[in-house]
């Protein structure tokens, strides 16, 4: 186990800056999680902790060595590839032992520590196949088996189970969790998948743009987002955002610098027309089994998402939307949290 | 049933028609083969005489004349050995130069490429005057090094340079990323990951590099003088009478011998031949 610190970290590809000044600390046997838009930077940002990319400037710390300029596996890490990245042509116990047999740990110690990783990982009956032989969860496992044969002070995973189906998706979810559980390392995992980011994480990394928009545990984010950004980027349905204008009569108190407020759809609750915060017409109905998610047109024309668990509503009733205060989120021009 | 009786007869009359018309358009690229080694068999006289693909009298002596007639042992060793020389050598300087090309960003990358394209343009006979005056200068004539040096860092090696850049490209880069974790430098990466997985590609090169100098006869015709040092191509123009007249059942016979290696490749590597051709685009 082992902390990591990141102090300025920055990356250019030419002339174009991808990670913009980046500081981060992540603790001993902490589980972190960076999420982010398409192109936000943030598997740039794991490559680069890896040591798969140079860092342009900035200091990177694991334990307590400045590791900049240190190759990749003198650095401690082990990295979890999005394709899995297995040898095709080395069977199981080989691509697991890969690793080792290159920084030339002698034979008995490698065996051995392959079968303990595959014990761990309920890989044993597959140790003599080639990855072409193996299913996508069974690959996946192959992968982490390969990282844990290290005993790497840090794991890296990126995006490692975007190629799963859904079903096997939760599945590798609650392996891995149970993996961190059991193991106790400091990980560090890249997705885009908020369910992930919010089971998986200790603290969640929020990247946009090259820049960390927000640092905190799953529930510091969903429950107060720092800005706009953060508000309808994490939780699912995205949060509903209206100037504080359109709504000042209706709302009970509010912070001076208040411009925007925001609602999460599951917070919102149905009531009579014209006597809630908002009232609108509903456009159109998802029964999604749970829930239904109710999509609804507000006079201005701006729509609104609402989670809705009662019976079946038709398209084009009118209804009033209302919220508790204390749910209620406030961002200033800026767009960021006004408090 | 009678149905599927019905289907099965179509299905076999199909396959008979089929074979039998294969047969026929095999027959022009068979025959010229056929008779090369039947006329192996037969006196000099008899093969301009008798259009049979039987010899009248098997003259199994021509195949213990053709190793009298010149050392034609030595002869067969060298063109084996240069061979194999030329072809361990192009695998490893294409399959590095050719991963150099594909995964390395250094600067004058692309002029670099753009100088071997360049160079493939230029047909060989333009460049073995040149060529010779530079073997000639490096003391290199009537030996062997030219035979050897020249298919590798000339265009049969710019092409399986090229060939093995395409192939190196389209391998994923993840791999060598896990290489690279696992704690390989550069060059253990191409010779663990990039090399293990490009066996189609180093087959394909193999066999054409092999076809190719085993084939060489402009080369061996420009710097090799000395009987003892000549190759199989060469050696087979060799088979005359004193006054310069071809010895048709010789050289029909040492042909016939010299293609045995081929012969064996073809067999053993079927299957990766036909691929090869497939993938590098070029004719067998």
């Amino acid at each position: 186990m082992t902390s990591l610190s990141l102090n300025n970290v920055k990356k250019h590809f030419g002339r174009t800056e991808v990670i913009r000044g980046v500081d981060l600390s992540v603790d001993d046997g902490e589980f972190v999680v960076f999420v982010g838009p398409s192109g936000c930077g943030k598997s740039t940002l794991l490559r680069m902790i890896s040591g798969l990319e140079d860092i342009s400037s900035g200091v990177l710390k694991i334990g307590n060595r400045v590791v900049n300029e240190t190759p990749p596996a003198r650095r401690g890490v082990a990295m979890v590839f999005q394709s899995y990245a297995l040898y095709p042509h080395l069977n199981v116990r080989d691509n697991m032992g890969f690793g080792l047999k290159v920084r030339k740990v002698p034979i008995d110690e490698r065996a051995r520590r392959v079968m303990e990783a595959a014990r761990t990982l309920k890989l044993e009956p597959l140790l003599d196949r080639f990855p072409r032989e193996l299913s996508g969860g069974q690959r996946q496992r192959v992968a982490i088996g390969r990282a844990i044969v290290g005993d790497p002070e840090v794991f890296l995973f990126d995006e490692p189970l975007s190629n799963l189906d859904a079903e096997l998706r939760v599945h590798m979810r609650s392996e891995i969790a149970s993996l961190h559980k059991r193991l106790g390392s400091t990980m560090i995992y890249v997705t885009h998948d908020q369910i992930e980011a919010m089971t998986l994480a200790d603290k969640i990394v929020v990247l946009r743009d090259g820049l960390v928009e927000q640092v905190g545990t799953p529930r510091e984010l969903y429950e107060r987002p720092g800005n706009l950004f953060v508000a309808q980027f994490i939780g699912s349905p995205k949060m509903n955002i209206l100037p504080v204008g359109s709504v000042a009569k209706a709302l009970p108190v509010r912070p001076d610098s208040a411009a925007h407020v925001g609602m999460r759809p599951e917070d919102l609750k149905l009531t009579d027309p014209g006597s809630g915060l908002v009232s609108g017409k509903v456009l159109l109905s998802e029964y999604t089994g749970a829930s239904s998610l109710l999509h609804v047109e507000l006079p201005d024309g701006e729509i609104f998402l609402v989670a809705y668990d009662g019976p079946t509503i038709d398209a084009d009733t009118t209804l009033g939307l209302t919220i508790a205060p204390d749910r209620l989120h406030f961002f200033d021009s800026a767009g960021q949290r006004a408090s | 049933m009678t149905a599927s009786l019905t289907r099965r007869r179509i299905r076999i009359i199909n396959q008979i028609c089929w074979t039998l018309a294969l047969c026929i358009v095999a027959i022009p690229f068979v025959f010229p083969f056929l008779w090369m080694v039947s006329s192996g068999f037969k006196s000099a006289a008899e093969i301009f005489g008798s259009p049979s693909l039987v010899p009248r009298e098997w003259q199994w002596q021509n195949f213990i004349d053709v190793f009298k007639h010149q050392p034609f042992a030595r002869q067969y060793l060298n063109s084996l050995y240069i061979a194999v020389t030329v072809t361990a050598l192009t695998l490893l300087v294409s399959s590095l130069a050719g991963y150099a090309l594909a995964r390395m960003r250094f600067a004058g990358a692309a002029l670099v490429a753009l100088f071997l394209v360049s160079a493939l343009m230029v047909p060989e006979e333009v460049t073995i005057i040149p060529n010779f005056f530079m073997m000639r200068w490096a003391g290199l004539v009537d030996t062997h090094w030219p035979l050897i040096l020249l298919p590798t860092f000339g265009p049969q090696g710019i092409m399986a340079t090229f060939l093995m850049r395409q192939y190196f490209l389209a391998l994923p880069k993840e791999l060598e990323d896990a290489g690279k974790m696992d704690g390989l430098s550069r060059l253990g990466v191409w010779w663990s990951i990039a090399l293990p997985m490009s066996r189609p590609a180093l087959a394909a090169v193999a066999i054409i590099t092999f076809l190719n100098s085993w084939n060489l006869f402009l080369e061996p015709l420009i710097f090799v003088s000395s009987l003892d040092k000549f190759t199989l191509p060469l050696a087979l123009s060799n088979f005359t009478d004193p006054y310069g007249m071809p010895l048709w059942h010789l050289q029909l016979a040492a042909t016939s011998l010299a293609v045995i290696p081929i012969l064996v490749v073809y067999i053993i590597a079927q299957r990766q031949i036909i691929e090869s051709f497939a993938l590098s685009g070029v004719k067998g």
